[in-house]
């Protein structure tokens, strides 16, 4: 029994040791999907011997932690779901400028001189095939009597891709489709998984906005759900590559977003249904030059962040 | 009342004084200078107080103050109300069945309260499991006021449910039999003399469940943002989750849920304080339970209602969404599988790996907070120590705040430059995470057992040439052991779930359950993510029995 209890307390305080002995090499924190980090820092070990150290959260979170760490950093290479967070520490200069040799292909608009797309994800509508209702294909479709009651909106508030659509739509019409949403019995259903769950049940019939690889990769599954995106357009959320300034690694962190970008690394961004940075490189689904964008100001609809929000919560009564 | 002071008591108190400062002062104060220097992250203590004017001027702060003491209040009536009944009747007649009864009411402890949320949704929403299986639903009940405390009633009653009938049998019916024989009819005795005797059990852990449902996250944040009801936790979420990030807004929040849960207990305090509660004094008690009679049917009847709602619905909708296929598959034979088990089973994502990390974390996590809980109750009962009361605010401390804040002020305090040696990017973080979170638990409940504990037994102790410290091992501890013995099994249980603080302040490439879980839902492997949490809750009940069970055959407890 007393050896037993040994046995136990080394197991446990090794396991807790071992979490902290990092052997220096890089560390990346990411709010992409976690088994696709997995897989690239698996490729890039076994390609450069380097490790690859990872911490996976939302780009709240990971922001969160970043900024609590700040006085003592200890990150080498930030992938964000948001661009906004490139410009962002862009302009607090915490960035290490860097061109991949393989971001040739990467069209212009997605990279400059401190960051690069890893992929990009795009807001289509999430519909559950069996919910009964006519398939839609616009925006305003939703606002038809069919949806009555069974459309979820993720919360702009909490997802920086939603709020962009959100912007981009009100700005074209003055909210028009929004009050029609509202009017139409649409609530704002938290961040976007949990918008999409009572889709997958049926107790939705669509997600207004949904993030389009989650959804892909439920279909792959064998879901009921299908991603449409709108004729009028719709937005993207390219997801940045940054090495920061303070990275004691920049070396091997230049290393492994060049491997993020390879043919390999891009490979991979394309299995987990991301459409790839790299325009050459093939994907199981619509590409950003099938899709039609919504034009606008990306810079001024951020300025006014805070009064969108607030017409949105106006209008939805919540928060 | 008093054999203060004889030595022996000042080693306790310094290590109480010790453990509570790393493990409560650290965090905390490092929160409190996020709140007044907003820069403090980049180490700089410039413009102090600049934004907590602007986060307590906002118009919607009233509404979220009130909000949260209106749940809180709710969850607390609902869990009385629930559990008073069942407790007493548990630990006053003899329930058939009453050992089946204690582990079903167990295991909603154990069943993570946004996984239960995730549950009741999947059930009571339109086509969900209740309108699959008979036809209707009762979403509207759910998304309001009135679900959001039922769901976290039904979480948080059993922490009631065991403090009642532990303290109960502990007073047992002798005090209420002499009033009987006095004349007074059963209720007047009851109401007179049981209840109030055990009122530090239950004044203990209601403040718990008042703590415990205005810092909860999941659910407010699921049920209560649908409902336009938004909770000071809710808004501190927004703060530290949403870019811009604003970690100033959020712990000055934070404090004021402090302040709320610091203002609870002492109201409790100034209850308990009025008068004696001692009625562990030596003398013989008799053990013995008196039959139900015609009540025998209703009472167990309300036992099985209730434990089907609490543990039995979640637990069903836990199991039907990680044996589907697929979610809008359905509840059809077509669509079972073991695919989501398998995974759990093969290590997929490393699921193996956050099921070992959260267990050893959750064992070392109950053995800490219990021997701090312990000692710095005895501290604060039994002795006259200076500055006693200073330890008793620090184990109440962190009752309400937030698991992300203490994350943040964790990251704050260790992430400093120029610290010799640092937990920070260690297990040892989380380990310190749980410790601040939950050492409110075993604190809360050794110090109420400890006064209910008569000074004659220790007296008598010393009397016969016992050093305080034998006293202390040979006839205190043993004494408040059963009590001790629930809270740690409460915080295994609660420190193998914690999620909001895990996903901020894990280490690089470390996993535990709740995060494992959480990432599952974020890509949206809801099945994945559940036939974890069942395996979890299966693990965690599982475990604390057979511990309690291999305690009993050594007697070191008895029933």
């Amino acid at each position: 029994m007393l050896k037993s209890i040994k046995g136990l307390v080394a197991g446990a305080v090794s396991t807790l040791l071992l979490a902290g002995v990092a052997h220096a090499d890089i560390t990346v924190y990411t709010a992409g999907p976690q088994s696709l980090i997995d897989k690239l820092a698996e490729g890039f070990t076994a390609e450069t011997g380097v490790k690859v150290n990872v911490f996976q959260a939302t780009t709240g979170k990971v922001m969160a932690r970043i900024e609590a760490e700040a006085a003592n950093p200890v990150v080498d290479v930030l992938i964000s779901a948001s661009w906004d967070t490139a410009t962002d520490f862009a302009k607090r200069g915490w960035l290490v400028p860097y061109a991949s040799p393989n971001a040739e292909k990467v069209p212009a608009f997605l990279k400059n001189d401190t960051a690069v797309a890893q992929g990009v994800s795009a807001l289509g509508i999430a519909w559950n095939t069996k919910s009964g209702t006519p398939k839609p294909a616009e925006w305003s479709d939703l606002t038809k009597p069919e949806f009555k009651d069974l459309v979820n909106i993720p919360d702009p508030a909490q997802s920086g891709s939603s709020f962009e659509l959100t912007a981009a739509l009100a700005g074209q019409d003055d909210y028009r489709l929004f009050k029609d949403l509202k009017a139409n019995g649409a609530v704002i259903a938290g961040a976007n998984a949990e918008a999409l769950n009572p889709v997958l049940q049926g107790a939705k019939a669509a997600v207004f906005g949904a993030v389009d690889y989650i959804t892909f990769g439920n279909k792959a599954k064998g879901e009921s759900i299908d991603v449409i995106f709108p004729q009028s357009g719709t937005v993207i959320a390219p997801r940045p590559v940054m090495i920061l300034n303070w990275s004691k690694n920049q070396d091997e962190a230049k290393k492994f977003v060049d491997y993020i970008l390879s043919d390999a690394g891009q490979a991979l961004v394309a299995k987990t249904f991301l459409m790839p940075a790299r325009s050459d490189v093939p994907a199981d689904r619509p590409l950003i030059a099938d899709l039609k964008l919504l034009n606008y100001d990306a810079a001024a609809v951020q300025g006014k962040r805070k009064e969108i929000l607030q017409q949105v919560f106006d209008i939805f009564g919540a928060n | 009342m008093n054999a203060k002071d004889i030595g022996g008591v000042a080693p306790a108190a310094w290590f109480a004084l010790g453990g509570l400062v790393v493990v409560v002062a650290v965090p905390f104060v490092a929160i409190l200078c996020q709140a007044i220097f907003p820069e403090i992250g980049t180490g700089s203590f410039a413009k102090p107080f600049s934004l907590m004017g602007t986060t307590l001027a906002d118009a919607r702060l009233l509404r979220m103050t009130g909000n949260t003491v209106l749940l809180g209040t709710c969850v607390v009536i609902a869990s009385s109300l629930l559990a008073i009944p069942l407790g007493v009747a548990r630990a006053l007649y003899r329930v058939p069945l009453a050992p089946v009864w204690d582990v079903l009411l167990l295991v909603p402890f154990m069943i993570p309260p946004y996984i239960a949320t995730l549950g009741w949704i999947m059930t009571l929403q339109p086509r969900g499991y209740l309108e699959q299986l008979f036809g209707f639903n009762l979403a509207s009940v759910l998304f309001s006021l009135l679900g959001m405390t039922l769901v976290m009633t039904f979480n948080t009653f059993p922490v009631v449910y065991f403090a009642v009938s532990r303290t109960v049998e502990a007073v047992g019916a002798r005090y209420a039999d002499v009033g009987r024989v006095f004349g007074a009819t059963p209720a007047r005795a009851f109401r007179r003399i049981t209840l109030p005797l055990s009122a530090p059990g239950l004044a203990a852990s209601l403040l718990l469940v008042f703590a415990a449902a205005i810092e909860e996250y999941g659910t407010p944040a699921a049920l209560g943002r649908r409902a336009g009801f938004d909770v000071l936790v809710t808004g501190i979420d927004t703060r530290v989750g949403d870019w811009p990030i604003d970690l100033p807004g959020a712990a000055t929040l934070s404090l004021l849920l402090v302040a709320l849960s610091l203002a609870a207990f002492l109201l409790q305090r100034w209850i308990l304080a009025r008068r004696s509660y001692q009625t562990v004094n030596g003398k013989p008690q008799n053990a013995d339970k008196r039959p139900l009679g015609y009540l025998k049917l209703p009472v167990l009847a309300l036992f099985g209602a209730i434990a089907f709602l609490s543990t039995g619905v979640p637990m069903l909708a836990i199991l039907a969404t990680a044996l589907s296929r697929t979610i809008s598959g359905g509840l059809s034979p077509g669509n079972l599988t073991l695919d989501n088990f398998a995974a759990v089973f093969g290590n997929s994502a490393g699921a193996l790996g956050a099921l070992a990390n959260s267990l050893t974390l959750g064992v070392a996590t109950a053995l800490l907070t219990g021997l701090i809980g312990i000692v710095s109750a005895y501290v604060v009962v039994k002795t006259r120590m200076r500055g006693r009361a200073l330890i008793d605010i620090m184990t109440v401390l962190p009752n309400a705040l937030p698991g992300i804040v203490v994350a943040v002020g964790l990251i704050l305090a260790w992430n400093m430059p120029g610290l010799p040696f640092t937990p920070y990017n260690t297990g040892f973080i989380l380990l310190l995470a749980y410790c601040c979170i939950l050492v409110p638990h075993t604190a809360r409940y050794a110090t109420a057992a400890f006064v209910q504990i008569g000074d004659n037994l220790e007296a008598a102790a010393r009397v016969f040439g016992a050093t305080g410290a034998v006293a202390f091992r040979r006839i205190l501890i043993p004494l408040v052991f059963p009590s001790l013995a629930s809270a740690m099994l409460l915080v295994f249980a609660l420190a193998s779930r914690e999620l909001v603080a895990s996903v901020v302040v894990a280490p690089v490439g470390m996993q535990t359950i709740a995060t494992f879980i959480w990432r599952q839902f974020e890509q949206g492997s809801v099945g994945l993510g559940m036939a974890m949490a069942f395996v979890t809750i299966f693990l965690t009940t599982l475990l604390p029995l057979l511990f309690l069970s291999l305690l009993r055959r050594s007697s070191l407890i008895r029933e």
